[in-house]
């Protein structure tokens, strides 16, 4: 494999722009959790930059991008389980509260 | 009978016809995607379940009021910066330059400590402000059951990390490396970035 990672050509200088690029993100997510705005669209842009967040590192310092279509199609099973986990568990919870649960 | 052997070379020249990495990575490397798409969804669980514990309940404390939210910004900044780092030590083991991947690695390391460091002063802050698995001062006893569950089992992960990181830079010191070997801990190391990415979103700042 090691022709296949000197033709990646990620030098020194991506990984300090990517880092940089991590920064901002995480200095608007800090931003965004500080703003007084709708909960809900506070979750949702959240969701966002933590996703651009991860496709970053994925893609850059896990060099996925550099990996075939199937590799980096199974390493999406988590975050659809994710979805399918959300989707299960959360329509109990986003009408009116029936029922809670005391840990005690 | 001509066609049927066309077809069975066709076979056996393509992606699954044996003796080649339908993936197109080395077993090692391959085996840590699978470990890391597994370790993906017990967090996942975790978050989910966070998730759902927070939404039923009624109130939640105001995360900026219990935790110090300067600390945690620090801990993201290193887990971030360290996990740059240990990029640039794939990339010099790969340059065939060991001692500066052996510089790398350790600058890793220590990012790996300090957040370490870090997290084991808020941990016993808020232990000694009276938080425990069942209870805490704040009223809503799922707050501090998910967030040591969470930060715990992340907190293991790191030290794991930086376990496998030592071993990894003393092999490599001692010339025993292989970029392969470097770059499957570096595969790590980054997972568990990812991760505290979603912790601090989701339970920090949501």
């Amino acid at each position: 494999m090691a022709e296949h990672h000197e033709q990646h050509g990620l030098t020194y200088k991506t990984y300090f722009v990517t880092w940089v690029w991590l920064l901002v993100l995480t200095a608007l997510a800090l931003g965004l959790g500080y703003t007084n705005i709708n909960e809900k669209l506070k979750a949702f842009l959240l969701v966002c930059t933590t996703l651009a967040k991860i496709l970053v590192i994925a893609a850059v310092f896990m060099h996925l991008r550099y990996e075939r279509i199937n590799l980096i199609l199974i390493t999406f099973a988590p975050l659809i389980l994710a979805v399918i986990l959300f989707s299960f568990t959360f329509p109990e919870t986003l009408g009116t509260v029936t029922h809670l649960i005391r840990v005690r | 009978m001509d066609s049927s052997i066309a077809e069975q070379q066709r076979i056996l020249a393509s992606d699954w016809g044996g003796g080649k990495s339908p993936f197109g990575t080395s077993w090692s490397k391959f085996m840590m995607w699978v470990f890391i798409i597994s370790d993906a969804l017990t967090f996942a669980a975790f978050l989910i379940a966070y998730g759902f514990m927070r939404s039923i309940s009624p109130e939640w404390p105001k995360q900026t009021q219990v935790f110090n939210m300067v600390l945690i910004t620090f801990m993201t900044f290193v887990l971030i910066s360290s996990s740059a780092v240990m990029a640039m030590a794939v990339a010099a083991a790969r340059a065939s330059k060991p001692k500066l991947a052996v510089r790398f690695l350790a600058l890793t390391i220590v990012g790996g400590l300090i957040f370490l460091g870090a997290q084991a002063f808020e941990w016993s802050h808020l232990i000694e402000e009276g938080a425990r698995l069942t209870h805490n001062p704040w009223g809503v006893p799922q707050f501090s059951a998910t967030f040591f569950v969470i930060t715990g089992f992340h907190g293991f992960h790191v030290f794991s990390g930086v376990t496998i990181l030592a071993i990894v830079a003393l092999r490599a010191a001692m010339g025993k490396y292989s970029a392969d070997g470097i770059e499957n801990a570096g595969l790590y190391w980054h997972f568990v970035d990812v991760v505290w990415v979603f912790v601090f979103a989701f339970y920090y700042l949501l």
